[in-house]
């Protein structure tokens, strides 16, 4: 490609390490990537940043062999390629940091990063090259901890060393900073630029977060449904730009600032002054809960938690700090070791089958797969399932009474499916989540609790997302946001409470929000 | 929530526009596959017959003789579909509820011994005895199967694994019952010195009556097992209950939010799933087609297996598997009939495994591209 980013910098442009030209890839009718062109070049980071369903961690996938093109060529050094699997990646050099781990818990560091190695093993020789890359990037890590008691951002730190021990020339890394505090951040942009600039390293940073791409990245290609819609070295990018040319249009409202991670609330206040609620007694507490996780550590250690009738709090924290055991507790499927949870004053019995709902608790969860949904159903019956009772006559169930509602919630909440009928696998994602959002709200909550609701989302999801949690608590239910986007809490709660190690670590009003002081806490230290 | 009242009148248009229906039962597909592999099967035996000096029309004659063709062969074959048709109910129950019972043989047994006990021990008129006969049957497929299904509530034993070793222990125990007079064995016959194991004939007041539709008589247990897979049927589409045990078996995490005590409904379907192989037991018994009214060791012969694979090539579905049952039934009543044929033995038993795979095939193929359609579609939109 001489598409020449660098055309006319006086850099003399060099054979891009990795070149993908004119790249197809249709899932069915729809095109995940179309015709896209990309160059990686050594010693340079490459944003690659675009919404969520843009297309880029499909480009990713299919740099590293996981998703093999339907059109178009790539080139490793200049020599066109054919990458059918991640070991041909591997022999080309391209390694990938993914979004998710694929670490074993209960295996030591030095275990984890010797996996799928061929021939004897010799542990020495793996911890003593564990200590050389650890020193060498300023990646600190202990190579006999064992994974599952390291945090988030240490874990990651184990991925990458694991790539780095193959000592590749590409490195992709997929949404890194969504597991990580912005202090761990910050140190990760650190050892990437000494990777890059040190070893003429070609990287790859995909991303969706605004602030990010303008840090750390050289270049930045963005993408918006499958196509690249921009091309830019960063220097020249400002977030404003960024953010209309990922979007398409210009991006005014406050929730899709909030999305890119774009809003300054240290600049921006609340739209409307969050009027502190002044609501009498909590319409949901959670009291002191503790709940062991599969290994016997203490997941939720005794966490509280008051909420009252219509107002947003924000629980914010670094993922896997408890949130996830939270949402559970408050879907009764786990039980409290300790504490209890109230509802309207009254105890409601954790983990008892459906407590929860019956109770009034509403929940969108974070994996709708996992507790939300059954799509193996039809559209209608995921709109029941938490009260079929309601639609039935002596037991059987009133098909007149079933049509009726589905249709009327389809058209209510927007619904993209062709009927009741439809099985719910056939819907997007967005729409599933609209049938989750629709089925909780149309029992008349007391308390909503959203956890992670606009992850995965596109930009009008989370616009429509947003303005219904909001319009749920002006109606006067309690909202429990539990979110990992601190942007997101910051645009939508009342009060935020942060979370770290199961436990609540710091209060605030929406009114006295301190950046600073939010990252400390989100890093774990009570500020 | 306050504006969630409005009802608007023009859904329909608006959600259908754009959207492209997903065919969700693609006959054609469905159709042309079974055809497909049916044929490859019968191909395949035809060569093998004649590659072992056999003649395949004689083979496939006598098959279709002995299931259909032969006059009141309908009526033996629609006699064996009956506990066939019972077990696979059953099994739809527990697989419904996401449960894997593969121990039918076992409960089926088992609820036999426990009709044939009462039967020897009631001293009562013909038609108490038959209503107890089935009640206990009912009751002892029940208890083997809630073993399996206690198990696996208390102490997170694989119900598959239990169901089936339970088979072993059952037969051990109809074994052990035919040890002593006082439990199953007959009292030896005068003048004999051979002692048969086996029960004494349940009394002719207790039978089922039976009926004859166009020379091919049948018990009328028939009826009621049709009524059962109407019911079934019905039961697991239309009613609350039925709905929240697809629920627990789709997604038992979203079915323990929703309130759906797994536990519960767990341990309720897997007793119905043992009820039915029991009720099999009873029918089987009381029938006459099966072990000319008597209970013995051998006497489930391969019902519970059998049942199994229809309840699997039915795909869950009640009303299919009463054909499927039939089919099956007609490939066991059919090959009683190879045995005239002069083909060996080895020959004509791998005739049949290939026809049951044949049957087998296209449901697991349908499995497979249905999970896929569903994984591409979400893959897509993510």
């Amino acid at each position: 490609m001489t598409d020449g980013l660098l055309a006319g910098t006086g850099v003399t442009a060099p054979v891009p390490a990795v070149s993908l030209e004119g790249i197809t890839k249709r899932f069915g009718a729809i095109v995940a990537c179309d015709a896209v062109d990309l160059d990686l070049h050594r010693g340079r980071i490459h944003g690659v940043l675009g919404e969520n369903g843009a297309g880029k961690s499909t480009l990713m996938k299919m740099m590293i062999g996981l998703v093999f093109p339907d059109d178009g060529a790539i080139f490793v050094d200049g020599i066109r390629c054919y990458i059918t699997d991640p070991q041909v990646a591997a022999g080309h050099g391209i390694a990938m940091v993914h979004q998710h781990f694929s670490l074993v818990d209960p295996l030591t560091v030095w275990e984890n990063i010797a996996l799928g190695d061929g021939g004897r093993l010799d542990p020495g020789d793996v911890r003593e090259r564990v200590g050389e890359i650890s020193e060498h990037y300023g990646l600190a890590i202990d190579p006999d901890a064992r994974v599952g008691d390291l945090p988030a951002g240490l874990r990651q730190r184990v991925e990458i060393i694991k790539c780095l021990r193959r000592d590749p020339d590409i490195l992709i890394f997929d949404e890194p900073t969504s597991v990580l505090t912005p202090e761990e951040s910050v140190q990760l942009f650190d050892s990437l630029r000494r990777v890059v600039t040190d070893e003429g390293r070609a990287v790859a940073l995909v991303s969706h977060k605004l602030d990010e791409i303008i840090q750390a990245t050289d270049d930045v290609t963005i993408m918006r449904q499958g196509v690249v819609v921009d091309r830019l070295r960063t220097v020249d990018a400002d977030t404003p730009m960024l953010a209309r040319s990922m979007v398409g249009r210009p991006v005014s409202l406050r929730s899709e600032r909030a999305a890119f991670g774009v809003l300054d609330p240290s600049v921006e206040g609340p739209d409307e002054p969050a009027a502190p609620i002044t609501a009498e007694e909590p319409v949901l507490r959670v009291v002191d809960a503790v709940v062991h996780g599969r290994h016997g550590q203490a997941s939720l250690d005794g966490f509280s938690l008051d909420v009252r009738p219509g107002e947003i709090v924000g629980v914010a924290g670094v993922e896997d700090n408890g949130q996830a055991e939270l949402a559970d507790v408050l879907s009764s499927l786990v039980t409290l070791q300790r504490g209890h949870v109230e509802v309207d004053a009254t105890t409601v019995a954790a983990g008892r089958p459906g407590a929860m709902a019956r109770a009034g608790v509403a929940v969108i969860p974070a994996d709708r797969h996992d507790s939300g949904i059954v799509l193996d159903m039809t559209v209608a019956e995921n709109l029941i399932l938490v009260d079929p009772k309601r639609m039935a006559r002596a037991g059987v169930l009133d098909s007149d009474l079933v049509r009726n509602l589905a249709l009327r919630l389809i058209d209510e909440f927007e619904i993209q499916c062709w009927g009741p009928d439809a099985p719910l696998w056939s819907l997007s994602g967005g729409n599933q989540q609209r049938v989750v959002l629709a089925r909780e709200l149309s029992h008349q909550p007391k308390v909503l609790v959203a956890a992670q609701p606009t992850r995965g989302l596109d930009v009008g999801a989370i616009e429509y997302m947003t303005e219904r949690l909001r319009r749920a608590a002006e109606d006067g239910v309690g909202v429990v946001l539990i979110s990992s986007e601190l942007e997101e809490i910051l645009d939508l709660s009342h009060r935020i409470v942060v979370m770290s190690r199961g436990r609540v670590i710091g209060e605030m009003g929406r009114a006295d929000v301190d950046r600073d002081r939010l990252a400390l806490m989100l890093g774990g230290r009570a500020a | 929530m306050s504006d969630s009242t409005k009802v608007r009148s023009d859904t329909a248009d608006q959600t259908q526009a754009g959207v492209t229906r997903a065919s969700v039962l693609p006959v054609a597909e469905i159709v042309t596959l079974y055809a497909a592999s049916i044929l490859a099967a019968l191909v395949v035996s035809a060569l093998l017959v004649e590659i072992t000096g056999g003649s395949w029309r004689t083979v496939f004659s006598a098959l279709l003789d002995g299931s259909i063709r032969n006059p009141g062969r309908w009526g033996t074959t629609i006699g064996t579909a009956i506990p066939l048709l019972l077990v696979a109910l059953g099994t739809i129950v527990n697989a419904k509820a996401g449960l894997v019972n593969i121990g039918q043989e076992g409960q089926l047994l088992v609820g036999g011994a426990f009709g044939a006990y009462v039967m020897i021990h009631l001293d009562a008129p013909g038609t108490v005895v038959f209503v107890a006969l089935v009640a206990a049957a009912i009751v002892g497929g029940a208890v083997w199967a809630g073993i399996a299904a206690v198990l696996r509530y208390w102490r997170n034993v694989p119900e598959v694994l239990t169901t089936l070793l339970l088979v072993s222990v059952a037969a051990q125990l109809v074994g052990f019952g035919f040890k002593r007079e006082s439990i199953l064995l007959a009292p030896l016959p005068e003048g004999s010195a051979t002692q048969v194991q086996q029960t004494v004939p349940v009394p002719e007041g207790a039978r089922l009556s039976r009926v004859t539709v166009l020379g091919n008589e049948f018990p009328i247990s028939a009826f009621v097992a049709l009524a059962l897979a109407a019911f079934l049927a019905f039961v697991l589409a239309r009613t609350v209950w039925g709905f929240r045990l697809r629920m627990l078996g789709r997604n038992p995490r979203t079915a323990h939010r929703a309130g759906v005590s797994s536990q519960r409904y767990g341990i309720v379907a897997m007793l119905i799933s043992g009820a039915f192989a029991g009720l099999a037991g009873a029918f089987m018994l009381t029938g006459g087609d099966f072990g000319s009214y008597r209970f013995s060791p051998n006497f489930a012969v391969n019902i519970g297996w059998t049942g199994l694979l229809v309840a699997l090539v039915a795909r869950e579905r009640a009303l299919f598997a009463i054909v499927i049952a039939f089919v099956f039934a007609g490939l066991r009543t059919g090959s009683g009939f190879l045995a005239s044929t002069g083909v060996e033995r080895r020959i004509t038993d791998v005739v049949q495994a290939l026809l049951v795979l044949a049957l087998l095939v296209p449901p697991a193929v349908l499995f497979v591209r249905e999970r896929r359609r569903a994984a591409s579609a979400t893959r897509a939109r993510t």
